[in-house]
């Protein structure tokens, strides 16, 4: 890295570089139980297993707590974010993970969190799912939303009919590099924290953090993506590449997707902000992005620029974008 | 905004006709262009004679930020108002005859008088309010059709007639009056909600729908059981929605229905909604 790009904040640096993002198709599901445990239970339940596309089918995440006031019912809910690479693939986890995580969970009801216009896509919610009624199920129109009431031992699942699915960016990201587990740890916590509280966004991997990132392919050619062995201090003296100085002894990623690239960079920069905030004596030498020459998306977020020292901070990438395999590679296995 | 552009008219009541007068098809988007004069030389059916608008109402433009007729007298004589409409806005102020707003698909129809039969009859879309009662068969269906009201928001402020929401399929009727006999006779599906007293055969032969009685609560039929479950999710999505009407849909929400589903001889997947 040249001196003219250093940029140091606090005592961290910040690598002139670009996290490269992709696009998805999203939607927001609101659920509601009878209290917020309940609620709770079945979004944790939808979006469990659901941290990277490769494997997972999609990506999804709580994005916050609603209170009783701010849902449809009246009643303690959850509102979530679901990420796919297609709107088929959207419309598949769909009706699984409601399927299996919603309908089954005492008291729930499920309804489409996202406002569009009328004649935008949407995709099936309830409209499959009242099929469990066996006939029993009957629907309702309100106000022009139809919902679908399907008779349950606890009563009935109410859910809507369908959800608006949205054009979306996945695959931002942000890359601590610190001297040790407990100070990449912190920091990754503390950036957790700040952009979890940012709407529009979720992080999708265990406590919003991920340590396996990757890179394209692998000397086994069965393997799309391997370890991002630049990145790993075990191979910091053996790799031929390495991003790392002997000083760092651990790297934690922190993956973002949004509803919007201004949501996604909202986050980055927040994250940012708040690693920055701890500064170097809380362990934290570098923040670095993940990127993969551009060629990957085209959403490329720049962390100088993100953080305000020039240029737009999210700019489009003028590499054709490749699609499927490479946007697979684009997360870490697992990622 | 150019009033010469946006067909905008204010028809005023010179002289009842002597016969019933049909109005069905005289609605704003006919009248794109059109001048006070042109309007005048329309013609409508006067029983089985043809004759212009302009001999029984006085026409004149006036501003409007879209398609508009405002109707002004005692429209009693005066049928189809608003049949068919497809978008744009019909105010009458004073009565109007049969078939009011039937079949409309979109756009909105205020009567702040009382209107004849067939209101709403096989009304698809929009908003018709009626500020007084309604006569018989009000969001029904037309002689020997199948299907009644399939759409749309159906407010009356007053009393309904007998046969209200006859066959209807969808959308939502508000009485915040009294309804007559055989309300929600043979009703396929949607929402009515009624806050005075109903009268006899309530729910016969109702297939499916729901039912919200907001004022006295009935005595169910024999034909209609009770259900023990919590339907508060639904019930809170309705009472919501019915809430900005006011009055007596206002607290709604704030009640938890006991629910009955009938008519049993009609596959009982038809509900009441009792809320006191």
């Amino acid at each position: 890295m040249s001196a003219a790009a250093m940029l140091e904040l606090n005592g961290v640096v910040i690598d002139d570089t670009f996290a490269e993002a992709f696009p998805m198709k999203a939607t927001r599901l609101v659920i509601t139980a009878h209290n917020a445990t309940w609620a709770n239970h079945a979004a944790v339940a939808l979006t469990g297993f659901a941290t990277s596309v490769i494997a997972c089918g999609c990506e999804a995440g709580i994005e916050r707590v609603l209170d009783p006031g701010e849902t449809p019912d009246g009643r303690p809910g959850v509102a979530v974010l679901i990420f796919s690479m297609s709107g088929k693939d959207l419309a598949k986890q769909i009706e699984r993970r409601v399927g299996q995580c919603v309908l089954t969970c005492p008291t729930t009801a499920v309804y489409a969190g996202l406002d569009a216009a009328p004649d935008a896509d949407r995709t099936a919610l309830g409209k499959n799912l009242r099929f469990f009624g066996d006939g029993w199920q009957i629907s309702k129109v309100i106000d022009g939303r139809r919902f679908w009431r399907v008779p349950v031992m606890d009563g009935e699942f109410v859910a809507e009919e369908t959800t608006p699915v949205v054009k979306a960016v996945g695959g931002g990201n942000l890359l601590i590099l610190a001297h040790d587990t407990e100070a990449a740890l912190g920091a990754a916590e503390a950036a957790v924290v700040a952009m979890r509280a940012l709407p529009n966004v979720i992080l999708p991997f265990p406590g919003g953090v991920v340590r396996s990132g990757s890179k394209i392919g692998s000397k086994y050619a069965s393997l799309p993506a391997s370890s991002n062995d630049a990145f790993c201090p075990a191979l910091t003296p053996l790799a031929k590449r390495t991003e790392l100085t002997p000083e760092i002894g651990c790297v934690m990623e922190i993956v973002i997707d949004g509803l919007t690239d201004g949501d996604v960079a909202a986050a980055m920069r927040v994250g940012m902000e708040a690693v920055v905030a701890r500064g170097a004596a809380a362990g934290v030498r570098r923040i670095s992005a993940g990127n993969y020459g551009g060629k990957l998306g085209p959403y490329l977020y720049r962390l100088h620029a993100l953080l305000g020292k020039g240029g737009a901070g999210v700019s489009r990438s003028n590499a054709p974008r490749l699609r499927n395999g490479l946007a697979v590679q684009s997360q870490p296995p697992g990622a | 905004m150019n009033t010469s552009i946006v067909p905008a008219f204010r028809l005023r009541l010179r002289t009842q006709p002597a016969l019933r007068l049909d109005l069905s098809g005289f609605v704003p988007q006919a009248l794109d262009r059109e001048t006070p004069s042109g309007v005048a030389r329309r013609t409508l059916w006067h029983g089985n004679v043809q004759v212009p608008i302009g001999e029984f109402f006085d026409v004149e433009a006036m501003a409007a930020d879209g398609p508009e007729l405002v109707f002004e007298g005692d429209l009693s004589r005066c049928d189809g108002l608003g049949r068919g409409l497809d978008g744009g806005r019909i105010r009458v102020e004073g009565d109007v005859g049969d078939y009011v707003g039937a079949g409309m698909r979109a756009g909105e129809i205020v009567v702040t008088g009382s209107a004849g039969m067939l209101a709403a009859c096989e009304m698809a879309g929009g908003r018709l309010e009626v500020g007084g009662d309604v006569g018989d068969y009000a969001a029904s269906a037309l002689p020997g059709d199948m299907d009644g009201m399939r759409g749309g928001l159906f407010i009356v402020r007053g009393k309904a007639g007998a046969r209200f929401g006859d066959r209807m399929r969808r959308g939502t009727a508000v009485v915040f009056g009294d309804a007559g006999d055989f309300l929600a006779s043979r009703l396929v599906a949607g929402t009515i909600t009624v806050a005075g007293a109903v009268g006899a055969h309530c729910g016969y032969g109702m297939r499916r729908g729901t039912l919200i009685f907001a004022g006295p609560q009935p005595e169910p039929p024999p034909t209609f059981v009770p259900t023990g479950h919590d339907v508060q999710v639904i019930w809170t999505l309705l009472a919501r929605s019915l809430a900005v009407h006011g009055g007596p849909f206002a607290a709604l929400a704030a009640g938890r229905p006991r629910r009955f589903v009938g008519d049993l001889a009609a596959d009982g997947k038809g509900e009441w909604l009792l809320p006191a």
